[in-house]
């Protein structure tokens, strides 16, 4: 049955390309010039879904020459050959890269399902292949070419000793990260780390290197365009940021022209990694000798994108008949409308549909004529995946571009800013912002359990506060290759703006801007040794600390005095890192708020109804002590593991109730806001005091406080730690009640 | 997050919605059973994926029964999902830890895969208590091996020393590999003799982990794989090792090797030298 499947789609390929004919004779065609093309056939196979599977495995794919690169061209295999060794001859390759001399090919490949994806280079001339050493316990993938002899690849080798790589919650993968490694074997470099992925490295003609970055901060879920310098230093925004995307997702991008590429668009998962095609125009687009390219003005908030293939889904629904989705595109010319190489599948390519139906994607290489929208059949093995043609053909190596980095760091970054004040995202009230907090991100690699909590957040940690100096700027030491995220915050502690995505730095790299979130458009001379921060001196946010000590003391997290002052500056806030909630919340809830809200029917205590769709329902009452109480539906415990006072005011797990039709009367209050201190319902509530420069009795908001009714009044330590709380995600688990460091 | 107003103003909108078996998330009880009936584990996966935050009664039976199903990957997604609900996790996980004590192969499989996928650490003492049973199979213990492996906490060792010793090559294999994946695991040398490992597999997973691990004791045996050893899997392992510990002493067998006759070998042989101080 699934051969007469298979057989039935391919027919329906051919149809839809009857009567286009055959142009490899055209030497003026797109590819006239074109002597040879690349191809790899990986069998086919249904379990790469999501865009960051990297692991599938079948033994069989080819890495093949057509000659000439027509229909009828003479199809050569490259490796795997009986010459090459009998160790290779259940490889599977999942990528690969032509040199600029076209003399060699790397490409990565498994040699066996109990071994990992490695870095192979294949010698054309003489069919010579030879592992490039990596760490055989490790996977490395998606290698290109760099300039003076480099290769950089994608691996879930983990850059920091003894730690684990971060996982992907969402699609329970290690994540992968750039790396970089000489052509000898030598020299091997493991790049700064994101919290998620980063995958799909390309080289451009400026030498910097384009890839896929999977955001995921919070609300943030979306694999966004980046650039790094060859050296994986200083990541900047490319694509897809700012609501400038065409999808969810843009990824395996290839450079049109100077600050124009072609990439797939579309959504994370079950889309066998294929989508539509589009155009990115990164800057002001012009016209030369027939060349569009958009290099001037490059920028995310200038660019822009045309949809090359208008009618294939830019999200993850099945695409239709005769429409598909493509793999991948390589570009052949520079015109309005580009002719490319693609790799393109008919039929519903959506991996649960395909699966039910016990299909697989076939994908095909074709020419994609752009302006006409039309494709000509190049090569399709019913039987193979047809991908990542491109033509053997020398080109020219872009510039070998590197960043300084400074030794007087002692292995941590320095991240700074120009004048924070400068910012497209929010208009700041000149003087509103104390200092800048910064945060680590960490995942569930160091112990926890599937979840920090029912907000969907990753764990995160307090590194430290850097203080704003007057003209706006400033300086901080951090660990390097730790994802960071970033908030303004005002004299209360509380996050005027938080940066929504993880970024990381190398050992040794200074990261200045010019704001917090500059306008991208503008040029901006970095020069930090101008600005007060420099003459302070940055604060040191942990930047030498190990791992295991990023975390508050238990007896620091029950002190609720902690938070002193010295020389008429608050101390001691400095010393709350991460916001365990029973370790650090709940002992104020205890002291201070049990006494009323202990889960009795009251106006203290609202009750909610939740009904489901049948009309069971049940109720939850506002309870802020720490004990455990079930709230079932449908057999579901809703309040789960948390305690009653995390439930009471994170709530549920709103997705729970959204997508089982649930309906809840009153309104379900959610008293902390992730991220938003400052519009989190308990927070308006107590009214915290002013805590920067020195605490004092100045309120944060003109309404009266609880404490101004005689309920009791918060200290300047339980303050800090409810706003910690919301401003880090509202998280329950943090490092300081790891359940992965107790015994058992 | 935003309010709540909105988040059920934005489901009214997609219920509203033709197309809601793709609509963002949008999982159901149906479409799960739909792909359970037509065996496909990437469908099956994708809908339980779907039904992450889904509160859904009727999903629980079917998603319980996948945590039995004859597919790894199923069984691993099916847990995940019930990670996502950890009062209902612990629940389940009550009656997996009874099912490692006393439950055939077939059951312990099961369950040792669901308490590692839940990282349901309090199930550690009878992970330990399980591998040491004489009358389970290679895949029962290869699931126990797995359970430690995801929850990689240190407790595990136990499980992960014993497997060593096992009969089954593909069990020591695989308690090889998950050694160094244990948080604070710092030492390499219950590794070592497994360098000597009769199956090939082994060796290699030893060579890299004790390579990985820094482990100057191994060079011995490293130098005696790299030269002689008949696996050319091993033999890279072995040279990838020794430009690890960097040790001037194994500089002739690396340089021998630079001339092996496998590709693996050759070029790590060869960035190893470079290593030796």
């Amino acid at each position: 049955m699934k051969n007469i499947k298979s057989i039935a789609i391919g027919a329906a390929l051919v149809t839809a390309a009857g009567g286009m004919g055959c142009g490899g004779d055209d030497n003026n065609g797109p590819l006239g010039d074109v002597d040879a093309l690349i191809v790899l056939q990986r069998p086919k196979r249904n379990d790469m879904g999501d865009i960051f599977q990297y692991t599938s495995y079948k033994a069989g794919a080819r890495l093949v020459k057509l000659s000439p690169p027509t229909a009828d061209g003479k199809l050569e295999t490259l490796f795997p050959t009986p010459a090459q060794g009998t160790e290779f001859a259940a490889a599977d390759v999942s990528g690969y890269d032509i040199s600029f001399d076209a003399k060699t090919i790397v490409f990565s490949a498994k040699l066996a399902d109990n071994q990992r994806y490695g870095l192979f280079v294949l010698t054309l001339d003489s069919g010579n292949v030879e592992q490039i050493p990596t760490d055989p316990g490790r996977d490395y993938v998606t290698p290109i070419f760099l300039p003076g002899d480099r290769i950089m690849f994608t691996t879930n080798s983990v850059v920091e000793a003894g730690a684990k790589q971060h996982m992907d919650e969402y699609e329970r993968g290690t994540t992968l990260q750039l790396g970089r490694i000489n052509l000898d074997g030598t020299g091997e470099e493991l790049g700064p780390r994101n919290l998620s992925h980063r995958t799909f490295p390309t080289l451009v003609s400026d030498g910097r290197v384009m890839f896929t970055n999977w955001d995921h901060l919070g609300g943030m879920n979306a694999g966004h365009l980046l650039f790094v310098n060859q050296d994986m230093q200083e990541l900047r925004e490319g694509f897809g940021k700012e609501a400038s995307g065409a999808s969810n997702s843009t990824l395996k991008a290839q450079e049109i022209s100077p600050g124009r590429f072609v990439a797939i668009a579309t959504s994370r998962d079950r889309t066998i990694q294929s989508g539509a095609l589009i155009d990115i125009r990164l800057g002001t687009p012009s016209t030369t000798d027939g060349v569009l390219s958009a290099a001037r003005n490059m920028s995310e908030a200038n660019a822009s994108f045309s949809v090359l293939t208008p009618d294939v889904p830019r999200g993850r629904e099945p695409s239709a008949d005769t429409v598909g989705r493509y793999y991948d595109a390589y570009p052949l010319n520079a015109k309005e409308k580009p002719d490319l190489l693609v790799a393109w599948a008919d039929g519903p390519v959506e991996s649960s549909v395909l699966g039910a139906a016990n299909l697989s994607a076939d994908f095909g290489v074709y020419l994609y004529d752009s302006a006409r929208q039309s494709r000509l059949p190049i090569l399709n093995d019913p039987e193979m995946w047809d991908i990542f043609a491109r033509p053997l053909q020398t080109r020219t190596a872009p510039p070998i571009v590197g960043s300084a980095t400074d030794a007087s760091l002692g292995g941590a970054a320095l991240i700074g800013a120009l004048n924070v004040y400068d910012s497209t995202m929010k208009d700041f009230t000149p003087g509103s912002i104390y200092g800048v907090r910064i945060i680590e991100g960490f995942s569930s690699e160091e112990g926890f359990p599937r979840m920090f909590g029912s907000t969907m957040f990753e764990g995160q940690a307090q590194l430290g506060l850097a203080k704003v100096a007057s003209d706006g700027s400033w300086l901080a030491k951090v660990p390097a290759n730790v994802p960071l995220a970033m908030q303004a915050i005002d004299n209360f502690g509380m996050s005027l703006l938080p940066e929504p995505v993880w970024f990381s730095a190398r050992a040794g790299e200074s990261r200045v801007c010019g704001g917090c979130h500059e306008d991208r458009v503008k040029t901006t001379t970095v020069d930090p040794g101008l600005t007060q921060a420099f003459a302070i001196g940055p604060t040191d946010a942990r930047a030498t600390a190990l791992r295991n000590t990023r975390l508050s003391s238990l007896a620091d997290l029950a002190n609720s005095n902690l938070i002193t002052t010295q020389n008429g500056k608050t101390i001691g806030d400095e010393r709350l890192v991460g916001m365990a909630w029973d370790k650090a919340l709940q002992p104020v809830f205890d002291a201070k708020c049990i006494s009323c809200h202990d889960g009795t029917p009251s106006a203290a205590n609202p009750t909610y109804s939740i009904t489901t769709a049948d009309g069971a329902s049940v109720q939850w009452t506002f309870d802020l002590r720490g004990v455990k109480k079930p709230l079932i539906i449908d057999g579901m415990d809703l309040a789960g593991e948390w305690s009653a006072s995390y439930f009471s005011i994170a709530g549920p797990d709103m997705e729970a109730l959204e997508r089982g039709n649930l309906m809840v009367s009153p309104e379900f209050k959610v008293y902390m806001e992730p991220q938003n201190a400052r519009g989190s319902i308990l927070i308006q509530k107590v009214n915290p005091t002013q805590l920067y420069p020195a605490p004092s009795a100045t309120r944060a908001f003109p309404t009266s406080p609880h404490s101004s009714v005689g309920y009791p009044e918060l200290t300047s330590t339980e303050f800090l730690k409810l706003i910690l709380a919301a401003d880090m995600g509202v998280n329950f688990y943090a490092r300081e009640n790891n359940p992965g460091v107790n015994t058992y | 997050m935003t309010n709540i107003r909105t988040k059920i103003a934005a489901v009214a909108f997609m219920l509203l919605a033709a197309t809601p078996a793709f609509a963002g998330k949008g999982g159901s009880a149906a479409l799960i059973n739909s792909a359970i009936q037509s065996r496909s584990v990437d469908a099956i996966i994708a809908e339980v994926e779907r039904a992450e935050g889904l509160n859904c009664g009727e999903c629980v039976q079917l998603i319980t029964n996948l945590t039995e199903d004859s597919r790894y990957e199923v069984r691993e997604v099916a847990a995940w999902w019930f990670a996502k609900r950890p009062a209902m996790a612990k629940m389940l996980a009550e009656g997996f830890v009874q099912d490692l004590g006393s439950g055939n192969s077939l059951a312990v499989r099961n369950a040792a895969d669901f308490l590692g996928a839940t990282i349901t650490f309090t199930s550690l003492p009878q992970l330990r208590s399980a591998i040491t049973r004489t009358d389970l199979n290679a895949d029962a213990k290869l699931a126990l091996v797995r359970a430690v492996k995801v929850m990689a906490h240190i407790d595990g060792n136990f499980v992960l020393l014993t497997a060593m010793g096992d009969a089954d090559a593909s069990v020591r294999a695989a308690a090889v590999n998950a050694w160094r994946e244990i948080r604070g695991q710092t030492s390499a040398s219950p590794v070592v003799a497994l360098l000597a490992d009769s199956d090939a597999t082994v060796r290699a997973e030893a060579a890299t982990i004790v390579g990985a691990m820094l482990d100057a004791t191994a060079r011995p045996s490293l130098e005696r794989l790299l030269a002689t050893d008949t696996s050319p899997v091993v033999r890279r392992n072995a040279a990838w090792a020794l430009g690890k510990l960097g040790q001037i002493g194994s500089r002739d067998v690396l340089y021998a090797a630079t001339s092996d006759s496998s590709g693996l070998v050759r070029m790590t042989a060869k960035a190893a030298l470079a290593t030796l101080r």
